[in-house]
C-alpha cells in the first residue's frame, strides 16, 4: 500500500512543487532592502495593469461592440480598457530596462529573463489584435496596412488581420491565455530564485 | 468636454511626424518613448519613502 502512495502521480507533483517553492518563498512577508527602490516597482505595475486590462476586457466583451461604440458607459470601459493596455506596455517597458541594466539573469535567473521577454513579444499581437477588433474605421486602417506587413514576412495565409471572427477569437481567448500563462510563469520563477540584487552585492 | 479636449487637441490633420536619417517615427511614440526614459531616469533617482530609515536600521541591527 506504501508502495503505491509513493508511486502516486499527485505525490510526487505536491512534494516537486513544494521543493521548488515552500510556502515561505511562494508568499514571503518581506524583501531585500535594496528592493526599496522605484526602480524595481515597474514589475508589479505592469501586473497591476494587465489586472485592469482584463477586467475591462471581460466587461467588453460581455456587452459586446454596439455597447462599448454607442453608450457613454461603454466609451468609458473601452477607454479604460485602452489606456490600460498603453500603461501596461509603458511599465513593461521601463521594468525591461530596468532588468536589462540590472543584468536580471545573474544567479540562474535565465528563465525568469526569458519568459519575461517572452510576455514582451506576445503582448504585442495582443495589443495589435485588440486594434483590428474595434469594429470601427481605426480598426480597418491599422488591418489594412498590417496586411501587408504580415504577408511580406509570409504569415499572412495563417494569421489574416482583415478576418474580424479570428482577430478576436486571438485576442479575447488564445492569447490573453499565453499572457497569463507567461506572466504566472515569470512571477512563480522569480519567488523561486527571489528579486535578483544589485550587481556590487551579486558579486560578494 | 469632449469637444474642450479637442479644441486643446487638433486631430483633424496627417500625424506630425519625426525623421532623422532612416529614423522615422510620429511625433506622438517620440514623446511617449522620452516619457518612458524620464520615468527610468526619476525612478532611479528619486529615493524610495522610508529606504533610508530601513537601511539605517539594518545597518543598527547588525552593529548590535
Amino acid at each position: 500500500m506504501s508502495g503505491s502512495r509513493s508511486s502516486s502521480w499527485t505525490i510526487k507533483v505536491r512534494e516537486k512543487a513544494i521543493e521548488a517553492l515552500p510556502p515561505e518563498k511562494l508568499l514571503p512577508d518581506g524583501q531585500p532592502t535594496y528592493v526599496a527602490s522605484w526602480i524595481y516597482m515597474f514589475g508589479v505595475a505592469s501586473i497591476a495593469a494587465l489586472v485592469v486590462i482584463i477586467t475591462s476586457g471581460t466587461i467588453l466583451a460581455l456587452k459586446g461592440p454596439a455597447w462599448w461604440h454607442y453608450t457613454g458607459i461603454g466609451h468609458f470601459f473601452n477607454s479604460i480598457h485602452m489606456w490600460a493596455v498603453e500603461l501596461f506596455f509603458f511599465v513593461m517597458v521601463v521594468h525591461l530596462w530596468g532588468k536589462y541594466w540590472m543584468s536580471a539573469w545573474r544567479g540562474g535567473r535565465a528563465r525568469v529573463w526569458i519568459t519575461g521577454a517572452i510576455t514582451f513579444l506576445v503582448a504585442v499581437p495582443t495589443a495589435l489584435t485588440g486594434y483590428v477588433s474595434q469594429q470601427n474605421f481605426d480598426a480597418q486602417w491599422i488591418s489594412t496596412q498590417a496586411k501587408d506587413g504580415l504577408n511580406s514576412v509570409g504569415v499572412g495565409a495563417f494569421f489574416n488581420v482583415t478576418n474580424f471572427g479570428q482577430m478576436y477569437s486571438y485576442h479575447v481567448l488564445l492569447l490573453p491565455i499565453a499572457v497569463v500563462a507567461l506572466v504566472s510563469a515569470h512571477v512563480l520563477l522569480v519567488r523561486r530564485h527571489g528579486v535578483v540584487p544589485p550587481i556590487e552585492l551579486g558579486k560578494r | 468636454m469632449i469637444h474642450v479636449l479637442g479644441a486643446i487637441f487638433n486631430l483633424s490633420h496627417p500625424a506630425h511626424v519625426v525623421h532623422w536619417h532612416f529614423i522615422k517615427l510620429p511625433l506622438a511614440n517620440v514623446i511617449v518613448i522620452g516619457l518612458m526614459l524620464v520615468a527610468f531616469a526619476v525612478a532611479i533617482a528619486l529615493p524610495f519613502p522610508g529606504a533610508a530609515s530601513r537601511a539605517a536600521a539594518r545597518r543598527g541591527g547588525d552593529s548590535s
